[in-house]
């Protein structure tokens, strides 16, 4: 306990330094306008801003800071478009367009923007202190994972998100899969054989992450915003008081205790993220207020409960990347492609091998969501300013700085072609009603996987027996299928019932 | 219909995938499993996945109006083109050009979209190259008025 603390203060001195500060500053605003704008949420943010970061050649814990900063600033800037147009500005806070809208439409916007402010920073902070006490732990636990764990881990990780994103199995399967057979292209580490490269030599090194992630998060986005584009409602004025009182400070304080915490573990979970968070907390808030509470026609505690479910578990689905290497959302993932850009491996070593990064990243979370509480609610008009950009200047603006920041890194328009190549495969996936977030985890994870694989294998002279041996792989494969198979076995008998009973 | 034909070339991508993976070998092998043999099970896995797309009883995808469905593909072609001419123009030409149609696509006037196609080019390459030091090409035309 005692290491902990000096380490986080390690953290806090390496997140303090002025040009840190200046940047999670930054980051925290501009993360709050690409979270309010709506079509625009924390994976396309962090997926334009990486490339640059990297092209600015920021050291590697500054880079961190700031693709931290816009994550926690975007799921902040969510609420705002939920609260003033009734359109959740990422997806986290689709719940909170439920009573939040209600709310301004009563002329009690500023309580509701405050209010969810609150919740927001309540549940960052929660999920922050629960990384702290609970990381550590786990990568301890993990550090005792040989290669077969290893792999059947992110087997594991891949399972559930597939599990619990889109409608359809074979959907998410063949989204992981694509994710993971592009990850096999390029020359063959071990062996030096070329995988794929159709006697490209742009294709030799495999294809470049950033390229991926452009494609799928900003090229394929202004195709969707194209198709979705309506007229811009006008966002309701802010009237009246801005703060919350004390009398609704009372009534949401244990609200914020209760989604906040349910919020940091159901983001630890791979898989389960901001989205299933604030739906899980919303409806059970919704139950213990009773019958005759507001919900659904303006009740503070709706606004409350969704914005401290998804922040916290924003910040909960942190602790399986930092500590396992093994990302459980799409965002997170686009991180750790992050990290690897740098040479840095994530996983159960990381904490000792690079305090620096972790803890600064861990320290700078806390700093980030003080700013962003205080940026929040007195700077609340400033943000809303940016809700009438139009959509003319915003989607060419997007694609000129996601270009900016591929062509920084790679220099050449090859990359350029092939990500826009991939955004439009991208795009008819999307429509299909493919899911992207395993797409990506299969990219970032399917070196990795392999390298296991091929390790496990090799210790065992290839017995493949080597993967189920140990107690905790066959612990992990029975996890894996539970989680593939259970959530749409439950709504499968969820549907019978209800059928029977109609 | 369109699940069925995506399931169908992802079928015909897996074949052709694992018939390209065959040739994978390594010249001198010291490890059980060599190169080719996990791309070939996701390929495989694949395939498996793509039939089962086919097989799938679900409803199918609706896919944007036809008009809607045109802008889009112009759309596309239109970042295809900044993308392969990003350099060639250099930053402040192609971005310019690059806005002006799509901010008419949505509904700007010619007289903002010329502008924001300006301001945009000009006002990001002082951004990034300029303030931030994300080096951007100039393109070969203002390299030489530039001397």
């Amino acid at each position: 306990m005692d290491s902990t603390l000096s380490l986080l203060m390690q953290g806090f001195a390496v997140a303090g330094t002025p040009e840190n500060l200046m940047i999670a500053l930054i980051g925290c605003f501009l993360g709050t306008i690409v979270g309010l704008l709506p079509g625009l949420g924390p994976i396309n943010g962090v997926a334009i801003l990486l490339p640059i970061a990297f092209a600015m050649k920021l050291p590697p814990e500054s880079a961190l800071i700031l693709l931290c900063a816009v994550y926690a600033g975007c799921e902040y800037g969510g609420r705002i478009s939920a609260i003033l147009l009734n359109v959740p500005g990422d997806a986290g806070a689709v719940m909170t367009t439920l009573d939040g809208y209600p709310m301004a439409k009563k002329g009690l916007a500023g309580p509701a923007l405050s209010i969810s402010a609150m919740a927001s920073f309540c549940g960052a902070l929660v999920a922050t202190i629960g990384i702290v006490l609970f990381a550590p732990l786990l990568a301890e636990w993990a550090i005792a994972f040989g290669p077969a764990e290893y792999f059947v881990l992110m087997v594991l990780a891949l399972c559930c998100l597939g599990g619990l994103v889109g409608d359809s199995l074979p959907k998410a399967a063949i989204a992981c899969l694509i994710g993971l057979l592009l990850s096999t292209v390029g020359i063959d580490s071990n062996s030096g054989v070329y995988r794929f490269t159709f006697d490209m030599l742009h294709l030799s090194d495999g294809i470049p992450f950033i390229v991926i992630v452009i494609g799928l998060f900003a090229v394929s986005e202004l195709m969707l915003m194209l198709q979705h584009s309506h007229s811009g409602a006008e966002p309701m004025l802010i009237t009246g008081r801005l703060m919350f009182n004390m009398k609704e400070f009372l009534l949401t304080k244990w609200t914020l205790l209760r989604c906040s915490l349910a919020g940091f573990f159901i983001g630890v979970l791979p898989g389960a993220g901001a989205t299933i968070a604030s739906a899980m907390c919303y409806a059970s808030e919704r139950r213990l207020a009773g019958k005759d509470s507001d919900f659904g026609k303006g009740d503070v505690r709706g606004v409350a409960a969704p914005e401290a479910a998804n922040n916290a578990s924003a910040n909960g689905s942190l602790v399986p990347m930092l500590t396992l290497g093994v990302p459980g959302s799409g965002t997170t993932a686009v991180m750790m492609g992050a990290l690897t850009l740098y040479n840095i491996t994530p996983g159960p070593t990381l904490f000792q091998e690079q305090p620096v990064i972790v803890w600064g990243l861990i320290a700078s979370l806390f700093i980030a969501n003080i700013m962003l509480l205080a940026l929040n609610i007195p700077l609340i008009r400033v943000f809303v300013k940016f809700l009438s950009i139009p959509n003319w200047l915003l989607v060419p603006g997007v694609a000129a700085i996601s270009m900016v920041g591929v062509y920084a890194v790679h220099g050449n328009t090859f990359d350029l072609v092939l990500g826009t190549l991939i955004g439009g495969i991208g795009y008819l996936l999307r429509v299909m009603n493919f899911p992207i977030a395993p797409f990506i985890l299969g990219f970032v994870l399917g070196d990795m996987m392999e390298q296991n694989l091929r390790r496990a294998l090799s210790i065992s002279d290839g017995e493949i027996g080597v993967l189920f041996s140990s107690p905790i792989a066959i612990g992990l494969w029975v996890a894996a299928i539970a989680m593939l198979i259970g959530p749409r076995l439950m709504k499968l008998l969820d549907e019978r019932k209800q059928a029977a009973a109609a | 219909m369109s699940e069925r034909i995506l399931g169908g070339l992802l079928l015909f991508i897996s074949i052709a995938g694992i018939w390209i993976a065959r040739s994978f070998e390594a010249p001198f092998s010291y490890e059980p499993v060599g190169p080719r043999a996990f791309p070939m099970l996701i390929l495989a896995l694949l395939g498996i996945s793509a039939i089962a797309l086919i097989l799938e009883k679900k409803s199918d995808t609706t896919w944007a109006p036809p008009p809607v469905m045109k802008r889009i593909g112009v759309l596309f072609v239109i970042i295809l083109i900044y993308a392969w001419l990003f350099d060639k123009l250099g930053f402040v030409l192609a971005t310019a050009l690059m806005v002006i149609p799509i901010a008419r696509f949505f509904s700007a006037t010619w007289k903002q979209a010329v502008a924001g196609g300006v301001g945009l080019g000009v006002g990001l390459f002082i951004l990034f190259d300029r303030l931030l030091d994300v080096a951007l090409p100039t393109g070969l035309w203002l390299n030489n008025i530039l001397g």
